[in-house]
């Protein structure tokens, strides 16, 4: 953006303020869009982001503050309104109907839908849409069957039918591949270029320098600053987020070199797994999983690891092949069975199979530990113990809780992944399989969480770390396995890899493989 | 700009009961409304609902009668809700446990105590029995509860007309729509309350405290919430679901003995009494809390008594009907009022 007298904002949020019970989300709060701008928003986990917005969009009533388009104040009583002003917004957590079509849902409470319109009739209009936009989507297809990216654009097309002037994205990139990050990213920038605006918000810094103009800093619920990208680096936007100057890295002095390989205590014996479509998942996968290591499994999401996670823990049952752990096969691999064993589990999909979004902090925070005393005495369920144990996992994730009798979904998106981790991490005795455990969560929340991951392998736990940041991967692992359609293509020593070699594996390419 | 509403998603509990409160005001202002045109004098009906069912002995008895099965039948409908599920075919477990309670009252000699105990059990087995095929369908081959559920209503129906009527048919004092007197009564403690009405008052109560302070209660909840995340903690959904929807027809299945042993004696076609599908307004009034079965049960009970008064006054069964209706549509529509308030937007500030 030039620095020449700015044109008037399409947006303007003057003084918001937003306060839950116990906690202050917003305060002060000002923030301008231009148009044909695109303004990322950062802060930590639990800044106030998503409640920004949230109160943008009609979605919660600010406490203080105006909210003025084209200089006129506003005031949205639902997301309808909104959007019917042109602001649309794409959540954390999709809210697609799941049982519907794409097309139905792009043409769910629009009041352009035509009436009695047939299958086919819906079918076309949103293939006409998807073409205008650059977004492709099938529109016969079932939500339910969808990847994330492709939910992702079902959702961004739902807004822009609508005309919007104003995208609000939270976090979009969280669940995309590269790939498709870098499809949506064009599809932005084509719709800047007709002079339309985007708010974006992201805790990947590189990304935010790629696509946005200008970045807005919020820190404890209120703002930080607003500054062109241009003056900024990343290492200075990590600094107003938190606060103060952050030490990142440090990860690889933090790995205990190991005189010998740690014996297997995980492993995977020819097995083979369906997923949810009842399609091939995994396919006569073998892997050894050491104990104190860190074993990568680098890939695009989507290649089967999800099936591999879960036939790790005991969550999907294999079509064929042994799961042996510490070298003795489970005959009926359960997920109670890894819990005894002392395996957790952070899942990729963490709303769907990680928490249960309505019931208390409480009890999603003691999942792993309530068939134990001292929450459990035989058949009874001690609350005041379970709370005792929540508090203390909130704590040592970093999470401050205004009452553990709130119901979790009242979190920011990161803190609820900051508990799951922090849950799962308790538990591991043996191993931990981690899937994609840093997703939603912010930079310092990260680095936290890999040197967790490596005190408990220097522990001698074994820890499996799916992923799709291969700096991450290449950073922490002591070996990595690829994956692609289902199969582990190659086992490596991490220190003898090659991010080439990887690259090339991740997308199918097979000159030669070679097991470490 | 003018005033408009704005929807908040949360509602406190103080917020909803007043809107409750107001609604039901309002139903009944509006039906007093309308039988004042119609001729009728409502405040002096209004006073004879209130003086009859709350201002004598035996009001307060008839009223205890009618609480006694909708506490249960209520709590039965609610906890399936907690899982999810919905019991349409409490009315058919009712007929069940009514059924089995006869046939045992009918045909097997004992000490009373000792056969009220065997009546008890055998009643919330007979309930239970007649869920076992929907819960096994819906367990093993995800069939709708609510479907199985509802059809088996029928079933039960048609099997209590005809042994009432057919082989079981009183011949002592020569009714043609009746079983004969079942000797075994529960005892009463005031006037002709039973002690089924405590059983019934303690259930709900004792299903809150499982819920909250017992391992099975926790892997309740959890499977009720998410029935993923309960597989992922190591919890066998399937056997929680099962011994759930068993729970559920049991708890309708002893309404049907209470029923049988404390309040009417004998076995007859209409002796559900439509308690069944009233469990499920209920359950809906109770919002899924156990407690609110309390609460729900009380409200249609008096509802229930206040119908039967009005007929004695003269209206017709469908005035009352309507007036029921009013009353839960009401209840329903400041269900969602709760939800809103009216705001003016600020003045600008910039
Ligand atoms: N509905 C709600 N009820 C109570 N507290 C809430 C609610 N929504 C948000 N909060 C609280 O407000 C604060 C800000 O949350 P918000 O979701 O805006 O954070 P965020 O910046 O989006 O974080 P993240 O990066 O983790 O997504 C958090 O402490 C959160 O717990
Ligand atoms: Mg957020």
């Amino acid at each position: 953006m030039p620095a020449s007298p700015s044109p008037r904002p399409i947006v303007a949020l003057r003084g918001i303020g937003k306060v839950f019970p116990g906690v202050i989300a917003n305060a002060d709060v000002d923030f301008d869009l231009l148009p044909g701008e695109i303004h990322a928003l950062l802060g930590e986990n639990g800044a106030g982001k998503s409640t920004l917005m949230n109160v943008l969009t009609g979605i919660y009533r600010p406490d203080s503050g105006a909210i003025l388009m084209d200089g006129k104040e506003v005031a949205f009583a639902s997301p309808v309104e909104a959007i019917a002003a042109g602001i649309g917004m794409v959540h954390q957590h999709f809210k697609l109907v799941r049982a519907f079509t794409v097309a139905e849902n792009v043409h769910l409470g629009w009041k352009e839908t035509p009436r009695l319109a047939s299958k086919s009739v819906l079918e076309a209009r949103t293939r006409a849409l998807s073409e205008r936009y650059g977004l492709a989507v099938r529109p016969e297809a079932r939500i339910d069957e969808l990847s994330a990216g492709e939910q992702q654009r079902v959702e961004i097309l739902r807004v822009l039918a609508r005309q919007a002037r104003v995208l609000i994205l939270d976090e979009p990139t969280a669940v995309l591949t590269p790939a498709e990050a870098r499809v949506l990213f064009k599809a932005l920038r084509a719709f800047k270029d007709a002079g339309n605006s985007v708010i974006f918000i992201s805790h990947k810094l590189d990304e935010v320098m790629e696509i946005a103009d200008r970045v807005t800093v919020l820190r404890g619920g209120r703002k930080v600053l607003t500054e062109t990208t241009e003056n900024c680096t990343t290492t200075k936007l990590a600094q107003w987020m938190v606060g103060r100057e952050m030490v990142l890295g440090g990860l690889r002095e933090a790995i205990v070199p190991r005189s010998e390989a740690g014996r297997i205590v995980l492993a995977l014996d020819h097995v083979s797994a369906s997923d949810d479509r009842g399609r091939k998942g995994l396919i006569e996968v073998d892997l050894p999983v050491r104990a104190g290591e860190i074993l990568g499994i680098a890939g695009v999401a989507g290649n089967g690891q999800r099936e591999l996670s879960e036939v790790l823990t005991g969550i999907r049952r294999p079509d064929s092949g042994r799961i042996l752990v510490e070298g003795v096969p489970l005959d009926d691999p359960s997920p109670d069975v890894f819990l005894e064993l002392g395996v957790g589990h952070i899942p990729e999909d963490r709303i769907k199979s990680g928490i249960a979004p309505s019931l208390p902090i409480s009890d999603n925070a003691v999942m792993r530990a309530y068939g134990e005393a001292p929450i459990a005495h035989g058949i009874f369920f001690s609350p005041k113990a379970a709370d005792a144990l929540a508090k203390q996992i909130a704590d040592d994730a970093a999470v401050t809780i205004p009452s553990l009798r709130t119901p979790i979904r009242n979190l920011s998106g990161g803190n609820q992944q900051r508990l799951v981790a922090r849950r799962e991490m308790r538990i591991a005795r043996l191993a931990i399989v981690a899937a994609y455990p840093s997703r939603g969560l912010d930079v310092g929340a990260i680095s936290t969480l890999l040197h967790y991951l490596i005190d408990l392998r220097n522990q001698g736990v074994a820890v499996v770390l799916i992923s799709e940041e291969l700096s991450e991967l290449f950073d922490v692992t002591d070996r990595i396995a690829v994956m692609f359609k289902g199969r582990v293509m190659g086992l490596y020593e991490t220190k003898d890899a090659d991010l080439e070699r990887v690259g090339l594996l991740m997308g199918g390419q097979t000159q030669q493989t070679e097991a470490a | 700009m003018a005033l408009h509403f704005v929807r908040s998603p949360v509602v406190s509990s103080a917020r909803a009961l007043t809107a409750r409160v107001i609604g039901f005001v309002l139903a009944l202002g509006l039906g007093a409304l309308v039988l004042g045109i119609a001729g009728f004098d409502s405040l002096h009906l209004g006073r004879q609902i209130i003086v009859k069912s709350l201002g004598s002995q035996f009001g307060l008895e008839d009223l205890g009668l009618l609480y006694t099965p909708l506490l249960l039948t209520g709590l039965a409908v609610t906890v399936m809700a907690r899982m999810g599920l919905w019991n349409i075919g409490a009315d058919g477990q009712f007929y069940l446990g009514a059924f089995v309670t006869t046939a045992i009252g009918l045909f097997i000699k004992g000490p009373e105590p000792f056969m009220l105990v065997l009546m008890f059990f055998a009643g919330a087995a007979g309930g239970a029995l007649w869920i076992l095929v929907p819960t096994l369908a819906k367990a093993y081959a995800k069939v709708d509860e609510i479907i199985t559920t509802l059809l088996l209503n029928f079933v039960a129906l048609l099997l209590v007309y005809y042994v009432a009527t057919g082989p079981w048919r009183d011949r002592v004092s020569g009714t043609t729509a009746s079983t004969g007197r079942v000797p075994y009564k529960m005892p009463d403690f005031f006037g002709s309350l039973h002690w089924g009405f405590v059983i019934a008052l303690a259930a709900p109560i004792l299903f809150a405290l499982a819920l909250r302070y017992t391992k099975w209660g926790y892997e309740v909840r959890l499977s009720g919430a998410n029935p993923d995340a309960a597989h992922y903690a190591g919890i066998p959904v399937r056997r929680r679901l099962i011994t759930i929807m068993l729970l559920s027809g049991a708890i309708a299945g002893i309404a049907g003995m209470l029923e049988v042993a404390g309040t009417v004696h004998r076995l007859q076609g209409g002796i559900s009494n439509n308690y069944g599908y009233l469990g499920v307004m209920v359950a809906v009034l109770a919002r899924g809390s156990a407690l609110g079965v309390i609460a729900g049960a009380f409200l249609m009970a008096l509802i229930l008594n206040a119908g039967i008064i009005l007929q004695t006054q003269g209206l017709t069964t469908s005035a009352v009907l309507a007036l029921t209706g009013l009353i839960m549509l009401f209840t329903a529509i400041a269900d969602q009022f709760a939800h809103y308030r009216l705001v003016r937007p600020r003045a600008a500030t910039a």
